[in-house]
């Protein structure tokens, strides 16, 4: 599997994080890196427990990792999610965030089976 | 320095990765500090905000946001001189908005584009380098601008007292008082508040309070005696003369400093009664800067010598001007004074020891830099520099341990505070190595070493470690110096001096050298045991290598008869008894140890006779104990026949003995080279390490060889 291929497969903007981070190096390090950001495990034990501040800033920073990526597709489910948080909507999040559980698995699945195939 | 060193960079992003996707961008060429929130960004930023050259700041951050950091670098105005970027996806207008006017410099949002951070970061610190460099060019101008004004007013006030036959401290003190009172007068009334500038510029001007005695011919400034009318009238338009001075400047007429000068030239022979010259002023139609500078220059008057009056003592001249006896003054600086009046003396003396021009003025200066918005940029730097000198100061104080520093050139060192009190020296002292308390504490050759170890460091090794004896009231103490060379950074590396510290050893030491002594000396008897014997001889040998000595070796005859009829007991006494005989009687000088059983030996230089010597400590040892005959068998060696090898003579000596004990004991002999075979007779002691030696069979029968101590 190809870097380009494991981009497809989460539904990420390839050829947008090469323009910005400028080498498949980098790229491939910090892909590789993301599966062990806590936030998501911050995201999920905060929204379980309720407290929503912090599954705020979890979310929010899921946005900018993502958003920095170009994880286009975790990037605007957890987008909503964090507007949602800051807004206090919790009944709007509940379902975004079921949104972002799946979107996360996707991603984590692809990168997966990019490290595998190194 | 910031040229030298990699520019450092805070990122405060609660994302390890996108502070970690920074970092790469940013590359190696920056050294980078992280922080996962706002709270630790400030931490890292009150130890070393200005080290950091440039902070990149996320908003939404657990424990404090950055808006939080922003507002702590705005109260702590580290804003002032570090450039934040800001970092986010937030792009709110509002929230750029606030985000602007709490100081950042511009705004990164993501994602990230390397190029973009590249560049932004560059350009940032670029700006800043350039900001700072213009800055310091800027202070250092008006730092220059203020030494050459201080300068030039030194220089003047020079000429009027060098005319004046004065000191050369009359200006020094003037300032000095005007600025103590003027301080004070800040703390003890409401009526009166000096800024720090007032301050800086009445001191200033009240240097030059009698420039207009230029006009006054020398024939009546400098006449012994006392003034005729006509004489003093003359004298007293120095006021006015002075104030028409100023007042025909052609051009600074409105300069602060000319003023306040102005005021104080022309009023500062005023009277608080209105009784004083030139205009008769009363109570406060005289200008308070006159007021102050006329009490100092009364109170300056009294306590120095002059031409025509000896000097007065502190105490007698406060109470002449509280008394009146020089005029009538403001109510309120006579309280200033009473309350002033401990702190005088020591805050002249300090005046004098300091170099005023460049001191005071600088600091001065330095505080009023920091109130000036426009540059309050190093004003900053200089309070960390500040609060680390207070530091220092208040932990040298509680440490009671005496520091000192010290310059090379020119020659001079500071004490710390403690330390001079303690030491009874001056904290600062010029030129130490020819100053007569400094000899009188530390005795010259150990300065000179100590000097000349610093001197032969390395910037790679400079720490000197160096006993020593320290005279402090009266009594030698032994300390331990530790000091660091300190040497610039130029190519070649140039010594500058050394900071460091004594340390009071004397009783460690003292210890150390009663358990040498112990070591030394043989239990029983007190006598040197036989391993200390040896290098002291030795060491007499080599310190005089011209001279004679003659080495003795003798036992106690029929020592085992003692032993065997009156049991061991008794056998000691004997030894003891035979040490204390000897002690007597050898003269000062004489090395004795008992290196045997009952073997004694002695050590000592002669000039000539050494048979004589020998005969008399020999018949001195003659005697009885307790009613036990007591006798002696010796062998002496000599210098001048066997050369100064401590073994050849010891075994030459043993070999004279043996001779002695053969024929017949109760007598001593001369090793004359041809004696006695090669057997030794000496056998060993507890604890001593000499070789047991091989003795003769056949002369068991004369006793002592045997026996156990």
């Amino acid at each position: 599997m190809t870097l380009q291929e494991c981009y497809a497969a989460l539904e990420g903007d390839y050829e947008s994080v090469m323009g910005r981070l400028r080498t498949e190096r980098l790229v491939q390090k910090f892909v590789l890196k993301f599966l062990d950001d806590g936030s998501y495990a911050l995201l999920t034990t905060s929204m379980e427990s309720g407290a929503y501040d912090e599954a705020f800033r979890a979310a929010h920073t899921i946005k900018g990792v993502g958003q920095n990526l170009s994880f286009n597709k975790l990037y605007e489910s957890s987008h909503l999610l964090t507007e949602a948080l800051r807004a206090k909507n919790i009944e709007e999040a509940m379902p975004l965030y079921e949104q972002v559980k799946a979107d996360y698995a996707q991603t984590v699945a692809a990168i997966r089976q990019y490290q595998a195939s190194l | 320095m910031a040229d030298k060193r990699k520019q450092r960079i805070l990122i405060a992003d609660d994302s390890e990765m996108n502070r970690s996707i920074l970092a790469d961008m940013l590359g190696d060429d920056y050294d980078i500090i992280e922080a996962e929130n706002g709270k630790e960004a400030v931490a890292i930023l009150r130890k070393q905000a200005a080290q950091i050259d440039l902070v990149l700041l996320d908003i939404v951050m657990p424990e404090m946001d950055g808006f939080g950091v922003l507002k702590m670098m705005n109260d702590f105005r580290w804003i002032e001189e570090t450039p934040v970027i800001m970092i986010s996806a937030e792009s709110a207008p509002a929230r750029v908005q606030q985000a602007y006017e709490l100081g950042i410099t511009d705004f990164i949002s993501r994602p990230f584009d390397a190029i973009v951070v590249h560049h932004r970061v560059v350009n940032t610190l670029l700006l800043y380098t350039k900001q700072k460099k213009l800055m310091n060019m800027v202070t250092d101008q008006v730092i220059e601008k203020e030494k050459q004004s201080a300068l030039m007013i030194d220089i003047l006030s020079h000429i009027v007292e060098f005319r004046n036959g004065e000191s050369g401290q009359h200006v020094l003190h003037i300032r000095t008082l005007t600025e103590l009172f003027l301080k004070h007068l800040n703390q003890m009334s409401e009526r009166y508040y000096f800024s720090k500038s007032d301050i800086s510029l009445i001191s200033t001007a009240a240097a030059i309070h009698d420039v207009g005695k230029i006009a006054i011919p020398s024939e009546i400034l400098n006449k012994p005696g006392r003034l005729t009318d006509e004489e003093f009238a003359i004298m007293k338009t120095h006021s006015e003369v002075g104030a028409a001075m100023l007042e025909a400047l052609p051009v600074h007429q409105n300069e602060p400093l000319v003023k306040r000068a102005y005021e104080i030239c022309r009023w500062h022979h005023e009277r608080y009664d209105g009784r004083g010259y030139p205009d008769g002023l009363k109570g406060d139609e005289i200008p308070i800067s006159a007021q102050i500078v006329a009490l100092a220059d009364v109170y300056d008057a009294l306590t120095s010598e002059r031409v025509y009056k000896k000097a007065i003592p502190h105490k007698k001249a406060v109470e002449m001007i509280l008394d009146g006896q020089c005029g009538k003054f403001n109510p309120l600086l006579m309280d200033c004074l009473r309350d002033m009046e401990d702190m005088i003396p020591g805050a002249m003396s300090s005046s004098e020891a300091k170099d005023w021009s460049d001191e005071n003025v600088l600091r001065n200066l330095m505080e009023d830099l920091m109130q000036r918005e426009e540059i309050s940029v190093s004003g900053r730097t200089l309070q960390i520099l500040e609060h680390e000198r207070m530091k220092y100061q208040f932990f040298a104080d509680m440490s009671q341990e005496i520091q000192f520093e010290y310059t090379a050139s020119p020659s001079s060192v500071s004490i710390s505070e403690w330390g001079a009190k303690h030491l009874g020296l001056d904290e600062i002292i010029r030129d130490p190595r020819h100053d007569a308390k400094v000899i009188a504490t530390m005795n010259p050759e150990s300065i000179d070493r100590l000097a000349e170890l610093l001197a032969h460091t390395t910037p790679q090794s400079p720490i000197v470690n160096f006993d020593c004896c320290v005279r402090m009231g009266g009594v030698e103490r032994w300390m331990k110096i530790i000091a660091r060379a300190t040497w610039s950074q130029d190519e070649p590396p140039v010594y500058k001096g050394a900071i460091g510290k004594a340390i009071d050893i004397h009783e460690t030491r003292v210890k150390m050298a009663a358990l040498e002594e112990m070591a030394a000396h043989d239990t029983m008897t007190g006598l040197y045991n036989h391993k200390f014997a040896r290098i002291r001889i030795q060491d007499m040998m080599t310190r005089k290598p011209g001279s004679n000595f003659a080495l003795g070796i003798f036992d106690v005859d029929h020592f085992k008869q003692a032993n065997d009829t009156y049991g061991h007991m008794f056998g000691d006494q004997v030894l003891i008894h035979v040490a204390k005989t000897l002690k007597r009687n050898m003269r000062e000088g004489t090395v004795s140890a008992r290196v045997g059983g009952d073997e004694f030996l002695l050590f000592f230089e002669y000039r000539e006779h050494v048979d004589l010597a020998i005969n008399r400590i020999f018949n001195s040892l003659i005697g009885t104990y307790e009613a036990f005959p007591i006798s002696v068998s010796m062998g002496v060696a000599k210098t001048d026949m066997l050369g100064t090898d401590y073994d050849t003579l010891f075994h030459a000596a043993d070999q004279a003995l043996y001779a002695a004990k053969r024929a017949g004991r109760g007598q001593f002999r001369f090793y004359d080279g041809d004696s006695c075979g090669t057997l030794s007779l000496i056998s060993p002691i507890d604890g001593d390490e000499r070789e047991q030696p091989q003795r003769p069979e056949d002369d068991r029968t004369d006793g002592g060889k045997e026996k156990e101590t």
